[in-house]
C-alpha cells in the first residue's frame, strides 16, 4: 500500500514543467542573446563551443595536459578529480565485493518464488486456493540511526558493522474464489532497529490493513484502511496468526532481512560500477 | 486495561491470540482485569541474560516475572493514577519451554498457559521460596487454572506441583 502511495504522491507533488521544452530552441530564447553557432547546435551544446579564444571557452574547456584535466575524444569533461573519483570507485568496489556476504540472492524458505525488477522484489507463494504475495523496495531501507551511532561510537581501527536492510513490506493475500485482495502493510520497528530494548519487541508488526481490487495495479485510497495503532489487541493477534499460517512469521521476517540485505548490497556495489564508468566514459 | 504481547523471537512458532485468551482470563480470575500486563515470548539469549543480570543465573529459564508493584501475596496493589495500573512484565522463555515439553511430550501450548499463570502469581507477590509461601502459590495457581480449565475444556496443572 505504501509503495503504491508513494508514487502517487510523488507524481502528485512533481511540478508541471513551467514551459514546453522546446521554448528552450526557439528563435526567440534566450539564446538570440549569444552569437549564433555556425551550425545552430542546441543550447547546452553551443555554450562548449562558441568563440575560439573567448574567456568562456578558457574557463570551460579542459586543456591537453593542464592540471586541470585531459581529454579522451569522447566530448566530455575529464579532470584529476574525476581520475581520483574513479580510483576512489575501482577501490570501494573492491572492498565491497571481499565483504558481500552473498553473491547470488539468498533462497527464502517454505517455497516462495522470488521476482527481482530493480530495486523491488516480489515473493510469491501458492497454497490451497490462495496466492500469498510479498512486495518490499530495498531503496531507502537502511535505518539511518546505525550509521549515526557506528559513526560517533567507533574507534579508527574498529571494522564497520554490518549494514542490515529493513524494508517495508506488503503482504497480499489473494484468494481464488474472490475479487478482493487482502493487503496488510508491514514494518519492521524502526525506532528499536540498533537501539537498546531491541530484542523485546515484535520482530515485524502490522501497520495498516486493507481490501484492494485484485488485480489492478492502482490501489483505492478510498476503501477502509484500518490503522492498528489503535486496533483491539485481540484482532491484532489474529491478524499476526493470519499471516502466521501464510508463511509470513518471525522466521520469515528475518529470512526477508537477509534476502533485502543481499539485493541491497548487489545494487549498491551495480550501483558504484555505473558510477564509475560514468565518470571515466569508458 | 491491555495485555502488551510481544513475540520477540523466531526459534519457536507462538499461537498469539490463544495466548492472549488464556492470560486474560488468568488475569481476571486473579481479580486484577483493571491491571495492565505485559508479556515478552522470549528465546533462549534474551532468558539467558535477563536471568543472569537480575538473578545472577546466566542461563536460560522458563519465565522471570518482573512486578511494578510490591505487594504481599494474595494482595492487588493500590494504584495512586492511570499509569500505575500495571502489574509488571512477564518473560516467557518460549524456546526452553519447547525444548522441555519436546522432551517430556507435554502440549507446548497447555504449558505456555500454565507457565503464565505462576508469572501472574508471582506478579502479585506470590512466593515459593519456602513450603508456606509454596503452599499459598501453589494453591492460588490451582485456582485460577481451574477457572482457566471451566473456560476452555483443558486440564491444566501448577507449575510447582511437587516443588516441596
Amino acid at each position: 500500500m505504501l509503495l503504491a502511495r508513494a508514487l502517487r504522491a510523488a507524481a502528485a507533488l512533481r511540478p508541471p514543467p513551467r514551459y514546453p521544452p522546446r521554448r528552450l530552441l526557439s528563435s526567440s530564447s534566450p539564446r538570440a542573446l549569444l552569437p549564433p553557432p555556425a551550425a545552430a547546435p542546441p543550447l547546452a551544446r553551443s555554450l562548449w563551443q562558441l568563440g575560439g579564444g573567448g574567456w568562456r571557452t578558457a574557463l570551460l574547456r579542459p586543456r591537453r595536459g593542464s592540471a586541470g584535466g585531459v581529454s579522451c575524444g569522447c566530448g566530455g569533461l575529464h579532470t584529476e578529480g574525476d581520475k581520483a573519483f574513479a580510483q576512489f570507485l575501482t577501490d570501494e568496489i573492491k572492498e565491497e565485493r571481499k565483504i558481500q556476504k552473498h553473491k547470488s540472492l539468498p533462497k527464502v524458505s517454505g517455497g516462495w518464488e522470488l521476482e527481482v525488477h530493480g530495486t523491488e522484489a516480489k515473493l510469491v507463494r501458492k497454497i490451497a486456493g490462495e496466492k500469498i504475495t510479498v512486495t518490499f523496495n530495498i531503496n531507502n531501507s537502511i535505518p539511518p540511526s546505525v550509521d549515526e551511532e557506528t559513526q560517533e561510537d567507533q574507534k579508527p581501527d574498529e571494522q564497520e558493522p554490518d549494514l542490515t536492510s529493513t524494508p517495508n513490506f506488503v503482504v497480499e493475500v489473494i484468494k481464488d474464489d474472490t475479487k478482493q485482495t487482502l493487503v496488510l502493510d508491514c514494518h519492521y520497528p524502526e525506532d528499536e532497529v540498533g537501539h537498546e530494548g531491541e530484542e523485546e519487541s515484535d520482530i515485524f508488526t502490522i501497520r495498516e490493513v486493507s481490501f484492494q481490487p485484485t488485480g489492478e495495479s492502482d490501489w483505492k485510497d478510498t476503501n477502509y484502511t484500518l490503522n492498528t495503532d489503535s486496533l483491539d489487541w485481540a484482532l491484532y493477534d489474529h491478524l499476526m496468526d493470519f499471516l502466521a499460517d501464510r508463511g509470513v512469521d518471525n522466521t520469515f521476517a528475518d529470512e526477508l532481512i537477509e534476502l533485502s540485505t543481499a539485493l541491497e548490497h548487489q545494487e549498491y556495489i551495480k550501483f558504484l560500477e555505473d558510477l564509475k564508468s560514468f565518470v571515466k566514459c569508458q | 486495561m491491555s495485555v502488551a504481547l510481544r513475540n520477540a523471537q523466531r526459534a519457536v512458532p507462538v499461537r498469539r491470540a490463544p495466548l492472549r485468551r488464556a492470560v486474560c482470563a488468568l488475569r481476571a480470575a486473579l481479580g486484577a482485569s483493571c491491571f495492565d500486563v505485559g508479556l515478552v515470548c522470549a528465546g533462549n539469549g534474551l532468558m539467558r541474560r535477563l536471568n543472569g543480570a537480575y538473578r545472577q543465573r546466566p542461563e536460560p529459564t522458563d519465565v522471570l516475572s518482573f512486578p511494578f508493584h510490591r505487594v504481599a501475596a494474595g494482595e492487588l496493589p493500590r494504584p495512586r493514577c492511570r499509569d500505575e495500573y500495571n502489574l509488571g512484565d512477564i518473560f516467557l522463555g518460549v524456546e526452553y519451554i519447547h525444548q522441555q515439553c519436546r522432551a517430556t511430550g507435554e502440549d507446548f501450548d497447555g504449558v505456555l498457559a500454565v507457565t503464565a499463570a505462576h508469572g501472574l502469581c508471582h506478579l502479585l507477590g506470590y512466593q515459593h521460596n519456602t513450603k508456606p509461601e509454596w503452599q499459598q502459590m501453589y494453591q492460588k495457581e490451582v485456582e485460577i487454572l481451574e477457572e482457566l480449565n471451566r473456560l476452555t475444556g483443558a486440564s491444566l496443572r501448577p507449575l510447582t506441583a511437587g516443588l516441596f
